[in-house]
């Protein structure tokens, strides 16, 4: 009987399965840590429209909340079937984006260097209420 | 040989005729438009059929969201928004059915958003078509022609 | 016996075995092949998985569940596996290993005695294909959301591995992989065309082999998991390649050849009706999905993916009535024509079906040859983009996150499509009349009952050239 080898088959299956599930999703809250992280959920209006999550792990529709003085890494996820844009005018977004298409993530930085409100919208006609596809970025 | 077989004989004979004749038809060359409209998840016309040398011009035109156009075996692409047209300006110079393609996620089905452009003569059908019909006629031949039977038919 | 010569060139008994090399036949050996590639599979499996649980809803074209599954993993299956390999997918399936596991009482050593779990035996009466059959049709009703949204894959891979784990618990060994999976079914079928295989060497030794070790197990390696008798199978249709009967024997006696392809069509052994359906549902299916993906028409479109109730409720019962009904019904017309050019009174009119339908396998499996390039070659791209972003979670593993969609050569998809189905056309003639020899006992009537076949495969390839290249 070959304990060892046994041991190490059975290793291997836990790294293959458990192992994989748990690192996957460490990865990615390590990589969400670095920065400010917000994450926007691009849907049309008929859907719901924008929403974002920041460290506060609460929902908010229409509106990004950010501190002052921080970088924010902004991840635009499309859970769409048709693509979506983004602006936000007052801010230097890097790198510059057009086009977030339909299950796409798509991640842009910018330092959040100015207090008030400030508007963002789509730029890519979606559906028909493309033109009230819009929110508010808060920098408190 | 049998009458079923005499009758088989002649109309595979009177297929490849057919076959070689189709393919020597030969058309005017001249300048095609299409006005194509995209929309989730087809296009309209979906089969457009031109000449080969003809100069083919399509306007495309999007009716719902973001399509586009990508045209196999040319290689070439365009798309549309709604309210914004795409065009594409080439001649039809290689013979076949090409299947253009949307090459825009526009959707769940966005992978199966296709339409075909047929530039006749389709001599790769003709041709492969041919060679079947050939085969075919050669292994019936061949089966009653020869004693010992080792190749197909 | 003359020799028998495939196209005048290639020895049909000709068998080049890939198991004398030292390295080879050691690999076979060891109880690491094929556990570790299976383990391997399992962990891309979990990926998918994943991406297809997170990728919910969104489009298909960017999630790595559904372009490894419905782009990599089954357009390598039609294209090398199968028809290189045989059942070689099986070999390193990650399906069935928790069943395994569980019933094994071990993933890597041999625990010799009773296996865990009930172990019930598999009807006898669904002994066949039968339930993958209607399994496999009752899959693709659904190709109009699994292959393009990622919690339908989710749902469906997930589902199987599932009642793969509860057959493997309640029947004994891999009932699940002989009578249940439904990539089981066109791999038994498709495999008797492949060009490898595993079989005894030298039937002396296994003669003189009191304890067929190969079938009951032994400290090395586990009895026959698939339930054949190593020592004697004939056929590729029910040998998954799990390689026990490598480390099991004690004389070394089971090879891995490779061959010419085709032969198994020609071994007059265990053909059914069950098997002629699965040809005819082959084809059927191809030619559905065809036309309702690979096609122009909108409509059809809206029917697959269940824009309306009725219209996909008429899509699924005419693709049903297709495959089941109609494309053997059709067959059926050119058997019974061909047993009355034969002029044959003595020879079953079901027997001439069934022997026929054998020469769709060729045929069907260039159908979907075919069909395969015709998506990897516009699609393929996407897999660059999804290997690096698998979760849309902006990831770039290997820094090809942004790679476009690049259709390749698409100049050449009609040629290549083309040139597949004339090359599996010439195979179909070639085991036809073959088969026709076998079915008729005078030559004279062989020849003319050999006839009506051959019109229906060059109308049936006719068929298939004018939807894809016509």
């Amino acid at each position: 009987m070959n304990k060892n080898k046994e041991r190490i088959a059975v290793a291997l299956m836990i790294l293959a399965t458990v192992v994989t599930i748990v690192s996957v999703f460490a990865i990615e809250n390590f990589k969400r840590k670095q920065f400010y992280t917000v994450e926007l959920i691009a849907r049309s209006p008929l859907n719901g429209n924008w929403i974002s999550r920041g460290k506060d792990g609460i929902w908010h529709p229409r509106k990004i909340y950010v501190p002052y003085g921080k970088e924010v890494k902004l991840y635009i996820r499309n859970i769409e079937t048709v693509s979506h844009g983004f602006a936000l005018p007052d801010f230097n977004l890097d790198p510059p984006i057009n086009e977030i298409k339909a299950g796409e993530v798509v991640i842009v930085k910018f330092m959040a260097d100015k207090k008030g409100a400030f508007p963002f919208f789509c730029t890519v006609w979606c559906s028909n209420e493309h033109m009230h596809m819009s929110g508010e970025i808060v920098v408190e | 040989m049998s009458a079923p077989s005499k009758i088989i004989k002649i109309c595979f004979l009177l297929s490849t005729f057919y076959f070689l004749f189709s393919f020597w038809n030969s058309f005017a060359q001249s300048e095609k438009f299409f006005e194509i409209r995209a929309k989730k998840f087809s296009y309209t016309p979906n089969i457009i059929r031109v000449n080969k040398g003809d100069l083919v011009r399509i306007r495309l035109i999007s009716e719902d969201v973001h399509h586009g156009f990508f045209l196999d075996g040319y290689g070439i692409r365009t798309s549309a928004h709604p309210g914004q047209e795409g065009s594409l300006k080439f001649v039809a110079d290689k013979p076949g059915r090409f299947t253009f393609r949307c090459s825009v996620t526009c959707g769940e089905f966005h992978p199966y958003m296709v339409g075909y452009m047929i530039v006749g003569p389709n001599s790769r059908f003709w041709m492969y078509g041919g060679i079947v019909l050939g085969i075919g006629v050669i292994a019936f031949l061949t089966t009653f022609l020869c004693k010992k039977q080792n190749v197909q038919g | 016996m003359s020799k028998d010569k495939l196209f005048g060139l290639v020895d049909l008994s000709w068998r080049f075995e890939l198991t004398k090399f030292k390295l080879i036949r050691a690999l076979f050996k060891s109880r690491w092949f094929p556990l570790l590639a299976i383990i391997f599979n399992l962990f891309i499996f979990v990926i998918i998985l994943i991406a297809g649980l997170i990728g919910g809803f969104s489009a298909g074209n960017y999630n790595f569940g559904i372009m490894i599954v419905w782009i990599l993993w089954w357009v390598m299956l039609m294209f090398v596996l199968v028809p290189i390999f045989s059942r070689a997918w099986c070999l390193m399936c990650p399906f069935p290993i928790f069943s395994d596991w569980l019933q094994r009482g071990a993933l890597f050593n041999v625990n010799t005695g009773k296996l865990n779990g009930l172990n019930l035996k598999w009807p006898k009466a669904l002994k066949n294909m039968w339930v993958m059959n209607i399994l496999f049709l009752v899959t693709t009703f659904f190709t109009g959301f699994f292959t393009v949204r990622p919690l339908a894959t989710f749902i469906l891979l997930g589902g199987i591995i599932l009642l793969a784990f509860i057959i493997g618990i309640i029947f004994e060994k891999r009932s699940f992989c002989l009578y249940v999976c439904p990539v089981s079914g066109f791999q038994g079928l498709y495999s008797q065309f492949a060009m490898a295989e595993v079989r005894r060497k030298d039937p002396e030794i296994c003669k003189n082999h009191k304890v067929k070790t190969c079938f009951v197990g032994n400290e090395c390696g586990h009895g026959c998991p698939w339930m054949l008798a190593p020592f004697h199978f004939t056929k590729n249709t029910y040998c998954g390649m799990c390689l026990e009967c490598f480390k099991s024997c004690p004389h070394d006696n089971m090879g891995f050849n490779l061959r010419p392809p085709g032969v198994d069509l020609l071994v007059d052994e265990k053909r059914g009706l069950d098997e002629a359906w699965k040809a005819f549902i082959m084809l059927g299916i191809a030619m559905v999905f065809f036309l309702t993906m690979q096609g122009p028409w909108g409509v059809l479109k809206d029917m697959v993916r269940g824009a309306s109730l009725k219209g996909y409720l008429t899509f699924i019962s005419l693709h049903s009535a297709f495959s089941l009904l109609i494309v053997p019904a059709i067959f059926f017309f050119f058997s019974w024509l061909s047993k009355l050019f034969s002029g044959a009174k003595e020879v079953s009119l079901r027997k001439i079906f069934t022997n026929f339908s054998y020469t769709l396998v060729p045929l069907g499996l260039g159908v979907w040859i075919a069909f395969s390039i015709g998506i990897i070659l516009p699609n393929g791209s996407y897999i660059l983009h999804i290997i690096s972003d698998p979760f849309s979670w902006g990831w770039n593993l290997f820094g090809t996150k942004n790679f476009p969609w690049t259709p390749v050569f698409t100049g050449s998809l009609g040629y290549l499509q083309g040139l597949t189905l004339v090359i599996l056309y010439l195979f179909s003639l070639a085991y036809g009349f073959r088969l026709a020899r076998q079915t008729y006992p005078d030559e004279a009537q062989a020849k003319r009952g050999w006839i009506p076949i051959l019109v229906f495969l060059t109308l049936t390839t006719l068929a298939f050239l004018w939807l894809y290249i016509g």
